[in-house]
Protein backbone atom coordinates (compact mmCIF):
# COMPACT_ATOMS: atom_id res chain seq x y z
CA UNK A 1 0.00 0.00 0.00
CA UNK A 2 1.04 3.27 -1.07
CA UNK A 3 -0.19 6.09 1.58
CA UNK A 4 0.08 9.88 1.48
CA UNK A 5 2.44 10.29 -1.98
CA UNK A 6 2.75 13.79 -1.40
CA UNK A 7 5.48 14.96 0.84
CA UNK A 8 4.23 16.96 3.44
CA UNK A 9 5.18 18.84 6.57
CA UNK A 10 2.37 17.94 8.71
CA UNK A 11 2.49 15.79 12.05
CA UNK A 12 2.20 12.11 11.88
CA UNK A 13 0.02 10.73 14.47
CA UNK A 14 -0.36 7.16 13.54
CA UNK A 15 2.01 5.07 11.73
CA UNK A 16 1.36 1.50 10.75
CA UNK A 17 4.91 -0.57 10.66
CA UNK A 18 4.36 -3.78 8.80
CA UNK A 19 1.27 -4.16 10.25
CA UNK A 20 -0.46 -7.95 9.09
CA UNK A 21 -3.65 -9.24 9.85
CA UNK A 22 -4.80 -12.99 9.49
CA UNK A 23 -8.34 -14.40 10.38
CA UNK A 24 -8.27 -18.11 10.69
CA UNK A 25 -4.92 -18.29 9.12
CA UNK A 26 -5.77 -16.41 6.06
CA UNK A 27 -3.73 -13.28 5.34
CA UNK A 28 -5.95 -10.24 5.39
CA UNK A 29 -3.34 -7.52 5.64
CA UNK A 30 -0.02 -7.97 4.32
CA UNK A 31 2.41 -6.04 6.02
CA UNK A 32 1.11 -2.30 5.20
CA UNK A 33 3.33 0.91 6.09
CA UNK A 34 1.06 3.69 6.26
CA UNK A 35 1.31 7.04 7.68
CA UNK A 36 -1.91 9.24 9.12
CA UNK A 37 -1.51 13.17 9.51
CA UNK A 38 -2.97 15.16 12.31
CA UNK A 39 -5.97 17.09 11.46
CA UNK A 40 -6.45 15.67 8.10
CA UNK A 41 -8.96 13.26 6.40
CA UNK A 42 -7.21 10.40 4.57
CA UNK A 43 -9.62 8.37 2.65
CA UNK A 44 -8.63 3.89 2.29
CA UNK A 45 -10.20 3.05 -1.04
CA UNK A 46 -9.43 -0.43 -2.70
CA UNK A 47 -11.44 -3.15 -4.00
CA UNK A 48 -13.61 -5.29 -1.90
CA UNK A 49 -11.94 -7.38 0.46
CA UNK A 50 -9.11 -6.18 0.20
CA UNK A 51 -8.47 -5.15 3.59
CA UNK A 52 -9.77 -1.96 4.05
CA UNK A 53 -11.90 -2.24 7.41
CA UNK A 54 -9.68 -4.90 8.66
CA UNK A 55 -7.07 -2.26 8.97
CA UNK A 56 -9.49 0.58 10.17
CA UNK A 57 -10.34 -2.29 12.42
CA UNK A 58 -6.67 -2.56 13.62
CA UNK A 59 -6.46 0.65 15.09
CA UNK A 60 -8.69 1.31 17.40
CA UNK A 61 -7.90 -3.00 18.06
CA UNK A 62 -11.81 -4.07 17.68
CA UNK A 63 -10.25 -6.70 15.63
CA UNK A 64 -9.09 -8.25 19.18
CA UNK A 65 -13.06 -9.36 19.90
CA UNK A 66 -12.25 -11.74 16.72
CA UNK A 67 -11.46 -15.37 18.34
CA UNK A 68 -9.19 -16.03 15.27
CA UNK A 69 -7.87 -12.93 14.60
CA UNK A 70 -3.63 -12.38 14.63
CA UNK A 71 -2.08 -9.05 14.39
CA UNK A 72 1.47 -8.53 13.42
CA UNK A 73 3.66 -5.66 13.32
CA UNK A 74 3.03 -2.32 15.16
CA UNK A 75 0.61 0.01 15.06
CA UNK A 76 2.07 3.70 16.47
CA UNK A 77 -0.32 6.14 17.85
CA UNK A 78 2.13 9.77 18.63
CA UNK A 79 5.69 7.04 18.42
CA UNK A 80 3.51 4.64 21.05
CA UNK A 81 2.36 0.65 20.29
CA UNK A 82 -0.86 0.30 20.53
CA UNK A 83 -0.43 -3.77 20.33
CA UNK A 84 2.47 -3.25 23.41
CA UNK A 85 1.75 -5.29 26.55
CA UNK A 86 -0.30 -2.99 29.33
CA UNK A 87 -2.23 -0.80 26.86
CA UNK A 88 -5.38 0.67 27.87
CA UNK A 89 -7.89 -0.75 25.49
CA UNK A 90 -10.37 1.55 27.15
CA UNK A 91 -8.58 4.74 27.09
CA UNK A 92 -6.88 3.98 23.29
CA UNK A 93 -10.66 3.59 21.97
CA UNK A 94 -11.80 6.86 24.25
CA UNK A 95 -8.75 8.45 21.88
CA UNK A 96 -9.89 6.45 18.67
CA UNK A 97 -13.39 6.94 18.06
CA UNK A 98 -15.19 4.65 15.55
CA UNK A 99 -18.37 5.04 13.59
CA UNK A 100 -19.57 1.71 11.76
CA UNK A 101 -21.04 1.07 7.49
CA UNK A 102 -24.36 0.65 9.31
CA UNK A 103 -25.78 3.24 11.58
CA UNK A 104 -25.85 1.28 15.05
CA UNK A 105 -27.47 3.37 17.69
CA UNK A 106 -28.70 2.12 21.08
CA UNK A 107 -32.18 1.65 21.85
CA UNK A 108 -32.32 4.58 24.23
CA UNK A 109 -32.93 7.86 24.04
CA UNK A 110 -31.00 10.19 21.75
CA UNK A 111 -29.28 12.10 24.75
CA UNK A 112 -28.79 8.77 27.08
CA UNK A 113 -26.85 7.19 23.08
CA UNK A 114 -24.50 10.38 23.27
CA UNK A 115 -24.57 10.32 27.22
CA UNK A 116 -23.59 6.83 27.72
CA UNK A 117 -19.60 7.37 27.34
CA UNK A 118 -18.85 10.84 29.21
CA UNK A 119 -21.06 9.64 31.72
CA UNK A 120 -18.96 6.00 32.46
CA UNK A 121 -15.40 7.62 31.44
CA UNK A 122 -15.67 11.19 33.39
CA UNK A 123 -18.36 10.46 35.60
CA UNK A 124 -20.31 13.73 34.15
CA UNK A 125 -23.52 14.04 35.42
CA UNK A 126 -26.15 16.88 35.72
CA UNK A 127 -25.49 20.47 33.82
CA UNK A 128 -21.52 19.09 32.54
CA UNK A 129 -23.21 16.02 31.13
CA UNK A 130 -26.13 18.01 28.80
CA UNK A 131 -23.71 20.64 28.26
CA UNK A 132 -21.25 17.96 26.47
CA UNK A 133 -24.48 16.30 24.74
CA UNK A 134 -25.14 19.70 23.20
CA UNK A 135 -21.86 20.37 22.19
CA UNK A 136 -21.31 16.74 20.39
CA UNK A 137 -25.23 17.06 18.81
CA UNK A 138 -24.05 20.54 17.26
CA UNK A 139 -20.77 19.32 16.30
CA UNK A 140 -22.42 16.38 14.18
CA UNK A 141 -24.83 18.89 12.78
CA UNK A 142 -28.21 16.73 14.59
CA UNK A 143 -28.80 19.70 17.42
CA UNK A 144 -31.33 21.44 15.95
CA UNK A 145 -33.46 18.35 14.91
CA UNK A 146 -33.47 16.41 17.70
CA UNK A 147 -33.15 19.17 20.16
CA UNK A 148 -36.93 19.09 20.92
CA UNK A 149 -37.48 15.74 22.38
CA UNK A 150 -34.19 14.50 23.00
CA UNK A 151 -34.58 12.48 26.46
CA UNK A 152 -37.93 11.35 24.98
CA UNK A 153 -37.07 10.06 21.36
CA UNK A 154 -35.69 7.01 20.86
CA UNK A 155 -32.54 7.05 18.62
CA UNK A 156 -33.82 4.63 16.31
CA UNK A 157 -36.70 6.47 15.80
CA UNK A 158 -34.60 8.77 13.67
CA UNK A 159 -33.89 8.68 9.89
CA UNK A 160 -31.35 6.97 8.40
CA UNK A 161 -28.80 9.57 8.44
CA UNK A 162 -29.72 11.19 11.18
CA UNK A 163 -28.78 7.68 13.00
CA UNK A 164 -25.62 7.55 11.44
CA UNK A 165 -24.96 11.66 12.90
CA UNK A 166 -26.04 10.47 16.13
CA UNK A 167 -23.22 7.35 16.17
CA UNK A 168 -21.32 10.96 15.54
CA UNK A 169 -21.93 12.82 17.85
CA UNK A 170 -21.73 9.56 20.38
CA UNK A 171 -18.29 8.93 19.03
CA UNK A 172 -17.52 12.96 19.52
CA UNK A 173 -19.16 13.25 23.18
CA UNK A 174 -16.33 10.41 24.15
CA UNK A 175 -13.26 13.24 23.26
CA UNK A 176 -11.47 11.46 20.82
CA UNK A 177 -8.57 12.75 18.43
CA UNK A 178 -8.78 10.10 16.06
CA UNK A 179 -11.70 9.36 14.07
CA UNK A 180 -12.03 6.29 11.91
CA UNK A 181 -15.44 5.29 9.54
CA UNK A 182 -16.11 2.44 7.69
CA UNK A 183 -18.03 3.18 4.73
CA UNK A 184 -20.06 5.30 7.19
CA UNK A 185 -22.08 6.46 3.56
CA UNK A 186 -22.82 3.44 2.20
CA UNK A 187 -26.22 2.43 3.86
CA UNK A 188 -27.40 6.06 3.15
CA UNK A 189 -29.71 8.09 0.09
CA UNK A 190 -27.56 10.71 -1.47
CA UNK A 191 -29.23 13.55 0.64
CA UNK A 192 -27.53 11.88 3.88
CA UNK A 193 -24.50 11.33 2.06
CA UNK A 194 -24.01 14.69 1.05
CA UNK A 195 -24.80 15.86 4.82
CA UNK A 196 -22.08 13.61 6.64
CA UNK A 197 -19.73 14.47 3.26
CA UNK A 198 -19.67 17.73 4.52
CA UNK A 199 -19.31 16.80 7.96
CA UNK A 200 -16.21 14.93 7.42
CA UNK A 201 -14.93 17.57 5.75
CA UNK A 202 -15.37 20.26 9.01
CA UNK A 203 -14.26 17.39 11.07
CA UNK A 204 -11.08 16.68 9.49
CA UNK A 205 -10.16 20.58 10.25
CA UNK A 206 -10.06 19.21 14.10
CA UNK A 207 -9.59 15.55 14.25
CA UNK A 208 -7.65 12.91 12.59
CA UNK A 209 -9.87 11.33 10.48
CA UNK A 210 -9.57 8.04 8.62
CA UNK A 211 -12.94 6.98 6.04
CA UNK A 212 -13.18 3.68 4.20
CA UNK A 213 -14.93 3.98 1.39
CA UNK A 214 -15.57 2.17 -2.15
CA UNK A 215 -16.47 5.69 -3.96
CA UNK A 216 -13.38 7.02 -5.68
CA UNK A 217 -15.65 9.84 -6.18
CA UNK A 218 -16.29 10.69 -2.03
CA UNK A 219 -12.40 9.98 -1.52
CA UNK A 220 -11.46 12.74 -3.92
CA UNK A 221 -14.65 14.94 -2.62
CA UNK A 222 -13.27 14.66 1.29
CA UNK A 223 -9.84 13.66 1.66
CA UNK A 224 -6.44 15.14 1.42
CA UNK A 225 -4.76 12.17 1.33
CA UNK A 226 -5.79 8.60 -0.24
CA UNK A 227 -4.68 5.25 0.98
CA UNK A 228 -5.16 3.06 -1.97
CA UNK A 229 -4.98 -1.10 -0.82
CA UNK A 230 -5.23 -4.01 -2.81
CA UNK B 1 -52.43 -16.44 2.55
CA UNK B 2 -54.83 -18.17 0.36
CA UNK B 3 -54.28 -17.23 -3.50
CA UNK B 4 -56.89 -16.26 -5.41
CA UNK B 5 -57.29 -18.71 -8.42
CA UNK B 6 -59.50 -16.47 -10.11
CA UNK B 7 -57.39 -14.08 -11.06
CA UNK B 8 -55.03 -17.04 -12.63
CA UNK B 9 -56.29 -16.32 -16.93
CA UNK B 10 -57.26 -19.89 -18.17
CA UNK B 11 -54.79 -20.18 -19.98
CA UNK B 12 -52.23 -20.73 -17.57
CA UNK B 13 -53.05 -24.19 -16.53
CA UNK B 14 -53.08 -25.02 -13.28
CA UNK B 15 -50.90 -23.31 -11.09
CA UNK B 16 -49.70 -26.03 -8.83
CA UNK B 17 -47.57 -23.52 -6.60
CA UNK B 18 -50.75 -22.02 -6.08
CA UNK B 19 -52.40 -25.36 -4.98
CA UNK B 20 -49.89 -26.41 -2.49
CA UNK B 21 -49.42 -22.72 -0.94
CA UNK B 22 -52.89 -22.81 -0.07
CA UNK B 23 -53.22 -26.19 0.61
CA UNK B 24 -50.67 -25.56 3.02
CA UNK B 25 -52.29 -22.82 4.50
CA UNK B 26 -55.34 -24.53 5.12
CA UNK B 27 -54.06 -27.55 6.58
CA UNK B 28 -52.00 -24.83 9.04
CA UNK B 29 -54.97 -22.86 10.08
CA UNK B 30 -56.98 -26.23 10.81
CA UNK B 31 -54.10 -27.33 13.31
CA UNK B 32 -54.03 -24.31 14.97
CA UNK B 33 -57.89 -23.96 15.46
CA UNK B 34 -57.83 -27.94 16.35
CA UNK B 35 -55.40 -27.21 19.08
CA UNK B 36 -57.00 -23.60 20.04
CA UNK B 37 -60.45 -25.74 20.25
CA UNK B 38 -59.11 -28.54 22.75
CA UNK B 39 -57.41 -25.93 24.80
CA UNK B 40 -60.62 -24.25 25.30
CA UNK B 41 -62.62 -26.99 25.46
CA UNK B 42 -60.32 -27.93 28.73
CA UNK B 43 -60.85 -24.47 29.54
CA UNK B 44 -64.57 -24.55 28.99
CA UNK B 45 -64.62 -27.67 30.81
CA UNK B 46 -62.78 -26.20 34.05
CA UNK B 47 -64.67 -23.01 34.27
CA UNK B 48 -68.45 -24.64 34.14
CA UNK B 49 -67.51 -27.18 36.46
CA UNK B 50 -65.30 -24.51 38.79
CA UNK B 51 -66.90 -20.75 38.92
CA UNK B 52 -69.71 -22.09 40.56
CA UNK B 53 -67.12 -22.75 43.79
CA UNK B 54 -65.05 -19.37 43.59
CA UNK B 55 -66.28 -16.90 45.75
CA UNK B 56 -64.34 -14.22 47.98
CA UNK B 57 -65.13 -16.45 50.95
CA UNK B 58 -63.46 -19.46 49.18
CA UNK B 59 -60.54 -17.70 48.28
CA UNK B 60 -59.48 -16.40 51.26
CA UNK B 61 -60.40 -18.75 54.04
CA UNK B 62 -58.85 -22.02 55.50
CA UNK B 63 -60.57 -25.20 54.63
CA UNK B 64 -63.18 -26.50 57.24
CA UNK B 65 -64.79 -29.42 58.92
CA UNK B 66 -61.57 -31.68 58.22
CA UNK B 67 -61.13 -30.43 54.58
CA UNK B 68 -64.44 -31.34 53.59
CA UNK B 69 -65.78 -27.54 53.65
CA UNK B 70 -63.87 -23.91 53.10
CA UNK B 71 -62.26 -22.24 51.10
CA UNK B 72 -58.42 -22.53 50.43
CA UNK B 73 -56.63 -19.61 51.17
CA UNK B 74 -53.72 -20.90 53.13
CA UNK B 75 -53.13 -23.19 49.62
CA UNK B 76 -53.21 -19.82 47.27
CA UNK B 77 -50.84 -17.99 49.92
CA UNK B 78 -48.46 -20.92 50.08
CA UNK B 79 -48.35 -21.54 46.24
CA UNK B 80 -47.62 -17.25 46.52
CA UNK B 81 -45.13 -18.01 49.11
CA UNK B 82 -42.94 -20.16 47.11
CA UNK B 83 -43.36 -18.62 44.25
CA UNK B 84 -42.00 -15.10 45.41
CA UNK B 85 -39.12 -16.88 47.52
CA UNK B 86 -38.33 -19.08 44.04
CA UNK B 87 -38.11 -16.12 41.78
CA UNK B 88 -35.97 -13.71 44.22
CA UNK B 89 -33.26 -17.28 44.20
CA UNK B 90 -33.87 -18.24 40.19
CA UNK B 91 -34.01 -14.81 38.69
CA UNK B 92 -30.14 -13.58 39.38
CA UNK B 93 -28.75 -17.07 39.52
CA UNK B 94 -30.16 -17.90 35.67
CA UNK B 95 -29.37 -14.69 34.64
CA UNK B 96 -25.88 -15.15 35.71
CA UNK B 97 -25.95 -18.48 34.45
CA UNK B 98 -27.38 -17.49 30.97
CA UNK B 99 -24.85 -14.39 30.62
CA UNK B 100 -21.80 -16.60 31.65
CA UNK B 101 -23.00 -19.44 28.82
CA UNK B 102 -23.66 -16.73 26.78
CA UNK B 103 -20.40 -14.67 26.88
CA UNK B 104 -17.48 -16.57 27.92
CA UNK B 105 -15.39 -19.63 26.15
CA UNK B 106 -17.61 -19.17 23.59
CA UNK B 107 -15.57 -22.09 21.46
CA UNK B 108 -14.79 -24.32 23.95
CA UNK B 109 -15.91 -27.91 24.33
CA UNK B 110 -16.70 -27.20 28.43
CA UNK B 111 -19.42 -24.33 27.33
CA UNK B 112 -20.68 -26.90 24.69
CA UNK B 113 -21.20 -29.38 27.44
CA UNK B 114 -22.56 -27.10 29.36
CA UNK B 115 -24.85 -25.90 27.49
CA UNK B 116 -26.05 -29.30 26.59
CA UNK B 117 -26.31 -30.34 30.43
CA UNK B 118 -28.60 -27.41 31.28
CA UNK B 119 -30.97 -28.21 28.40
CA UNK B 120 -31.18 -31.64 29.20
CA UNK B 121 -31.76 -30.72 32.78
CA UNK B 122 -34.46 -28.41 31.33
CA UNK B 123 -35.97 -31.67 30.34
CA UNK B 124 -35.44 -33.39 33.23
CA UNK B 125 -39.43 -34.84 34.70
CA UNK B 126 -40.04 -32.74 37.92
CA UNK B 127 -40.01 -35.91 40.24
CA UNK B 128 -36.27 -35.98 39.55
CA UNK B 129 -36.12 -32.53 41.20
CA UNK B 130 -38.37 -33.21 44.08
CA UNK B 131 -36.52 -36.73 44.65
CA UNK B 132 -33.12 -34.45 44.63
CA UNK B 133 -34.63 -31.90 46.45
CA UNK B 134 -35.68 -34.43 49.52
CA UNK B 135 -32.18 -36.08 49.27
CA UNK B 136 -29.99 -32.70 49.58
CA UNK B 137 -31.84 -30.10 51.20
CA UNK B 138 -34.37 -31.57 53.15
CA UNK B 139 -32.43 -34.20 54.34
CA UNK B 140 -28.68 -33.71 53.73
CA UNK B 141 -28.93 -29.63 54.74
CA UNK B 142 -31.51 -30.90 57.34
CA UNK B 143 -33.90 -28.11 56.02
CA UNK B 144 -36.99 -30.37 56.61
CA UNK B 145 -39.82 -30.53 54.68
CA UNK B 146 -39.97 -26.59 54.82
CA UNK B 147 -40.63 -23.10 52.36
CA UNK B 148 -37.20 -23.24 52.48
CA UNK B 149 -36.57 -26.51 51.45
CA UNK B 150 -39.53 -25.66 48.28
CA UNK B 151 -37.99 -22.66 47.57
CA UNK B 152 -34.38 -24.18 46.75
CA UNK B 153 -35.65 -27.13 45.38
CA UNK B 154 -38.23 -24.74 42.50
CA UNK B 155 -35.01 -22.94 42.49
CA UNK B 156 -33.38 -25.45 40.68
CA UNK B 157 -36.76 -26.70 39.02
CA UNK B 158 -36.69 -23.28 37.22
CA UNK B 159 -33.30 -22.63 36.58
CA UNK B 160 -32.30 -24.53 33.19
CA UNK B 161 -35.39 -22.91 31.62
CA UNK B 162 -34.18 -19.38 32.56
CA UNK B 163 -30.70 -19.87 31.81
CA UNK B 164 -31.50 -21.09 28.34
CA UNK B 165 -33.97 -18.00 27.34
CA UNK B 166 -31.14 -15.66 29.15
CA UNK B 167 -28.42 -17.54 26.69
CA UNK B 168 -30.92 -17.36 24.13
CA UNK B 169 -31.82 -13.73 24.37
CA UNK B 170 -28.18 -12.36 24.35
CA UNK B 171 -27.82 -13.92 21.44
CA UNK B 172 -30.08 -11.73 19.86
CA UNK B 173 -28.31 -8.67 20.69
CA UNK B 174 -27.36 -7.12 17.23
CA UNK B 175 -23.78 -7.25 16.87
CA UNK B 176 -23.82 -3.49 15.95
CA UNK B 177 -24.60 -2.75 19.48
CA UNK B 178 -21.76 -4.62 21.28
CA UNK B 179 -19.18 -3.21 18.75
CA UNK B 180 -21.11 0.32 19.14
CA UNK B 181 -20.46 -0.08 22.73
CA UNK B 182 -16.62 -1.30 22.93
CA UNK B 183 -15.80 1.22 20.13
CA UNK B 184 -17.14 3.54 22.48
CA UNK B 185 -14.06 2.41 24.71
CA UNK B 186 -16.57 0.38 27.09
CA UNK B 187 -15.02 -2.30 29.15
CA UNK B 188 -16.50 -6.03 28.22
CA UNK B 189 -18.35 -5.81 31.48
CA UNK B 190 -20.33 -1.86 30.79
CA UNK B 191 -21.02 -3.41 27.23
CA UNK B 192 -22.90 -6.56 29.26
CA UNK B 193 -24.38 -4.54 31.83
CA UNK B 194 -25.29 -1.04 29.98
CA UNK B 195 -26.11 -2.36 26.73
CA UNK B 196 -26.64 -6.13 26.35
CA UNK B 197 -28.96 -7.12 28.91
CA UNK B 198 -31.14 -4.17 28.74
CA UNK B 199 -31.12 -4.75 25.15
CA UNK B 200 -31.99 -8.82 25.84
CA UNK B 201 -33.92 -8.50 29.29
CA UNK B 202 -37.81 -8.52 27.59
CA UNK B 203 -36.44 -11.67 26.73
CA UNK B 204 -35.35 -12.94 29.84
CA UNK B 205 -38.10 -11.81 31.71
CA UNK B 206 -40.51 -13.53 29.50
CA UNK B 207 -38.46 -16.45 30.44
CA UNK B 208 -38.39 -16.12 34.10
CA UNK B 209 -41.86 -15.81 34.02
CA UNK B 210 -43.14 -18.91 32.05
CA UNK B 211 -40.61 -20.65 34.25
CA UNK B 212 -42.23 -19.44 37.14
CA UNK B 213 -45.36 -20.20 35.42
CA UNK B 214 -44.77 -23.89 35.25
CA UNK B 215 -42.90 -24.24 38.64
CA UNK B 216 -45.99 -22.74 40.47
CA UNK B 217 -48.43 -25.74 38.60
CA UNK B 218 -45.75 -28.89 39.58
CA UNK B 219 -46.57 -30.83 42.37
CA UNK B 220 -43.60 -33.15 42.04
CA UNK B 221 -41.02 -30.79 43.49
CA UNK B 222 -42.72 -30.03 46.06
CA UNK B 223 -44.26 -33.03 46.77
CA UNK B 224 -41.45 -34.20 49.57
CA UNK B 225 -39.57 -30.92 49.68
CA UNK B 226 -42.36 -28.35 50.98
CA UNK B 227 -45.55 -29.92 51.24
CA UNK B 228 -48.25 -29.81 53.48
CA UNK B 229 -51.96 -31.13 52.96
CA UNK B 230 -54.08 -30.75 56.19
CA UNK B 231 -53.82 -26.45 56.53
CA UNK B 232 -57.18 -25.38 58.77
CA UNK B 233 -55.30 -21.68 59.53
CA UNK B 234 -52.54 -19.32 58.33
CA UNK B 235 -49.94 -19.61 60.37
CA UNK B 236 -48.45 -16.73 61.22
CA UNK B 237 -45.50 -15.46 59.20
CA UNK B 238 -41.78 -15.29 60.56
CA UNK B 239 -37.98 -16.63 60.08
CA UNK B 240 -39.45 -19.92 61.86
CA UNK B 241 -41.98 -20.63 58.82
CA UNK B 242 -38.64 -20.80 56.62
CA UNK B 243 -38.17 -24.25 58.24
CA UNK B 244 -42.30 -25.07 58.62
CA UNK B 245 -44.17 -26.91 55.32
CA UNK B 246 -46.58 -24.74 53.71
CA UNK B 247 -50.18 -25.62 52.17
CA UNK B 248 -49.70 -25.14 48.08
CA UNK B 249 -52.27 -25.18 45.15
CA UNK B 250 -50.78 -28.76 43.45
CA UNK B 251 -50.67 -30.73 46.30
CA UNK B 252 -53.44 -29.80 47.02
CA UNK B 253 -54.97 -30.82 43.62
CA UNK B 254 -53.07 -33.94 44.04
CA UNK B 255 -53.75 -35.18 47.44
CA UNK B 256 -57.32 -33.75 47.85
CA UNK B 257 -58.11 -35.96 44.31
CA UNK B 258 -56.30 -39.18 45.78
CA UNK B 259 -58.65 -39.06 48.89
CA UNK B 260 -62.18 -39.47 47.69
CA UNK B 261 -64.84 -38.57 49.46
CA UNK B 262 -62.72 -36.33 51.72
CA UNK B 263 -62.63 -32.99 49.50
CA UNK B 264 -65.95 -32.37 47.64
CA UNK B 265 -65.61 -32.38 44.20
CA UNK B 266 -66.86 -28.65 43.55
CA UNK B 267 -63.66 -27.73 45.88
CA UNK B 268 -60.98 -29.53 43.87
CA UNK B 269 -62.82 -27.87 40.44
CA UNK B 270 -62.54 -24.77 42.09
CA UNK B 271 -59.09 -25.05 43.25
CA UNK B 272 -58.21 -25.97 39.73
CA UNK B 273 -59.44 -23.47 37.93
CA UNK B 274 -57.95 -20.49 40.35
CA UNK B 275 -54.55 -22.39 39.74
CA UNK B 276 -55.21 -22.28 36.12
CA UNK B 277 -56.13 -18.16 36.43
CA UNK B 278 -53.04 -17.59 38.12
CA UNK B 279 -50.69 -19.10 35.61
CA UNK B 280 -52.81 -17.87 33.09
CA UNK B 281 -52.27 -14.31 34.56
CA UNK B 282 -48.25 -15.16 34.89
CA UNK B 283 -48.46 -15.84 30.91
CA UNK B 284 -50.45 -12.51 30.04
CA UNK B 285 -48.08 -10.83 32.18
CA UNK B 286 -45.24 -11.97 30.20
CA UNK B 287 -47.25 -11.13 26.99
CA UNK B 288 -47.21 -7.54 28.18
CA UNK B 289 -44.08 -7.16 29.75
CA UNK B 290 -42.74 -7.96 25.87
CA UNK B 291 -44.97 -5.84 23.86
CA UNK B 292 -44.72 -3.31 26.03
CA UNK B 293 -40.49 -3.29 26.04
CA UNK B 294 -40.64 -3.42 22.24
CA UNK B 295 -42.77 -0.91 21.98
CA UNK B 296 -40.66 1.30 23.89
CA UNK B 297 -37.65 0.38 22.05
CA UNK B 298 -38.68 2.09 18.79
Amino acid sequence: MIAAMTPTTTKTVIQTVDLSVAYNGKLALKAVNAQFYENTVTALIGPSGCGKSTLLRALNRLNDRIPDAVTQGKVLIDGKDIYARGVNLTRLRREVGMVFQKPNPFPMSIFENVALGPRLHYGLRGRALEEIVEDALRKAALWDEVKDDLKKKSGLALSGGQQQRLCLARMLAVQPRILLMDEPCSALNPISTQEIEELIVELGKQYTVIVVTHNLQQAARISQYTGFLM
Amino acid sequence: MAVKLAHKPAEAGVDWEALVARRDALRLRKNALLTTLLVFTLLAVITYKGASTISWEFLTTPPREGMSAGGIGPMIRGSLLLMLGTFLLATPLGIFGGVCLAEYGDRSRIRRFMHASVAALAGTPPIVYGLFGLAIFVLKFQFGVSLLAGWCTLTLFSLPVIVLTTEAALKTVPEGIINGGLALGLSRWQTLWRLALPYAMPGIMTGVILSLGRAAGEAMPVLFTASIYYASTFPALSWESLRQPVANLPYYLAEGYRQPGVVPEHLIWGACLTLIVLVLLLNVGAIVIRTRARRRYL
